[in-house]
């Protein structure tokens, strides 16, 4: 099946294809026919009010939230209800939530090695090794051996941007990964998530930083009361908002 | 007399038959607690599990053998049990035809249905966060029971647990009645022998003391390793009081959301 994958991939199927995409809490309709095609190696920032319906989505794709109709094909993988294609399509899929979730019970490195040696089976001295590779990355070697509750918010959110890329996923997706943070701690994360950018995986990001999003995005995209509003190139998006809820969206928390 | 109410001359001939009766609690103390915990997972899982007449039949086991007082639950094995005639002659009679192997039964029972809930509530208090970040990571459910999961509801549940253990390891005292010498019928026997009350009854009271403080160290050293994570924040605290409120009590494992 991963193989299969790969070959798609490989042969330049989007990384991810969404569409018509439903997802209902009891009455409440969350997504509302949400059609959306990621390319390979794009960056793609969602943005809108809250209860928009973003951090669904993303969830959706990784299947923490079942969506109940439309479709959803990562890497050439479709994503039902079966768990072997959601085992599957989460080995592609790496994820950074706002909270950073790590496990308190170990440290850093063992947060990121647990995953690669639980999946892969990788022996505990390949798994260090791997782990330490993508701590390198984050600027976190020399916090290895800490536990959680011993690093700030934003040493965390790199020990977890290092857990997720242990799994060496083709996309990314990160759930409002700075909202959590002091304000002194946001651009050592959003830094990191800069270099990862450069390093040609596939971003999914939902954020409210615009520098980040004009710096990063290839691809803009504004969601109100669960569908897409606007959907468009990073530069256009921010000079020449279509809809005027784009438009209010943005006088609201550009200031 | 020396002004004492103990005899010390009496504690100290005792003091062999006391030892027995020790080791005797501590078997029904140990076994009990390896049985009642081995059964606590199965029910435990059955009284989380979706399935509805699965969560009854569970949620009806805790029910009836925490809310049955200790002392029933002996009588009823041990005297009960043994009118029914199909398991006088059946292979299980090796076990309900001895009064050790009854009070084994009972006290285990009874301590399964105080697991259960302790089980429970340990591993509801994980947080779902963590559970989502480790599903994400494409961990199976399994694992995650194993590895996430498991590891810190010990955390949650340890204080809990030892509370169980501490007031279980008194509880065994009613076996006497059944006919099994433990420490408390050592004791018992002790003073119908002397008419002396203090000395033998005293003396017990001091192994049971000393027998739960060797628990209770025994799980302050597991706690305290087991929460490690957290030790090392408080000396760090020490050390940078300027680092901020991250000094956290032991029961609160969440990740912290400044």
């Amino acid at each position: 099946m991963i193989v299969q994958a790969a070959d798609t991939a490989e042969t330049g199927g989007p990384a991810i294809a969404i569409t018509g995409l439903v997802k209902h809490y009891g009455n409440h309709r969350a997504l509302n026919g949400i059609d959306l095609d990621i390319r390979r190696g794009e960056k793609v920032v969602i943005c809108g009010p809250s209860g928009s319906g973003k951090s669904t989505l993303i969830r959706c794709i990784n299947a923490l939230e079942r969506h109940d109709g439309g479709s959803i094909v990562v890497n050439g993988i479709k994503l039902t209800a079966d768990e072997g294609a959601v085992q599957d399509i989460r080995q592609e899929v790496g994820m950074v939530f706002q909270h950073f979730n790590l496990f308190p019970h170990l440290t850093a490195l063992e947060n990121c090695m647990l995953a690669p040696r639980l999946n892969r089976g990788l022996a505990k001295a390949r798994a260090e090794k791997l782990a330490m590779h993508y701590l390198e990355r984050v600027h976190l070697a020399d916090h290895a051996r800490k536990y959680p509750a011993r690093l700030s918010g934003g040493q965390q959110q790199r020990v977890a941007i290092a857990r997720a890329l242990c799994m060496e996923p083709r996309i990314l997706l990160f759930d409002e990964p700075t909202s959590a943070l002091d304000p002194e701690m946001v651009k050592e994360v959003l830094g990191v998530m800069e270099e990862l950018a450069a390093s040609g995986v596939t971003m999914i990001c939902v954020t409210h930083e615009m520098g980040f999003a004009r710096r990063v995005a290839d691809r803009c995209v504004f969601m109100d009361h669960g569908e897409i509003v606007e959907d468009g190139e990073a530069e256009t998006f921010f000079q020449a908002p279509e809809s005027g809820r784009l438009r209010d969206f943005l006088a609201r928390i550009l200031r | 007399m020396n002004g004492l109410p103990i005899d010390l001359h009496l504690a100290w001939e005792s003091l062999p038959a006391l030892f027995d009766g020790l080791k005797m609690t501590a078997i029904l103390t140990a076994l009990p607690l390896l049985f009642g915990l081995a059964l606590a997972f199965p029910i435990g899982f059955a009284r989380m599990s979706d399935r509805r007449w699965l969560a009854f039949l569970a949620e009806a086991f805790v029910t009836f053998f925490r809310g049955a007082p200790l002392l029933i639950l002996l009588y009823l094995v041990y005297y009960g049990l043994g009118q029914i005639e199909a398991l006088r002659k059946g292979p299980f009679w090796i076990l309900f035809g001895s009064p050790f192997g009854c009070a084994i039964v009972a006290l285990s029972f009874n301590h399964a249905a105080y697991m259960v809930e302790v089980l429970r509530g340990s591993l509801l208090a994980v947080p779902h966060g963590i559970v989502e970040a480790s599903e994400a990571l494409g961990i199976s459910r399994r694992n995650v029971f194993i590895w996430v999961k498991m590891p810190l509801a010990i955390r949650y549940g340890l204080k809990a647990y030892q509370n169980e253990v501490v007031s279980f390891i008194k509880g065994t005292a009613i076996v006497s009645v059944v006919t099994i010498t433990d420490l408390t019928a050592v004791a018992n026997s002790i003073f119908e022998q002397t008419y002396d009350p203090f000395t033998p009854i005293l003396c017990a009271a001091a192994f049971y003391w000393a027998f739960v403080n060797l628990v209770r160290i025994g799980f302050d050293l597991w706690g305290r390793w087991l929460n490690r994570h957290n030790a090392e924040d408080v000396a760090a605290d020490a050390v940078a009081p300027g680092r901020g409120p991250s000094l956290r009590p032991a029961s609160d494992l969440k990740q912290v959301t400044p």
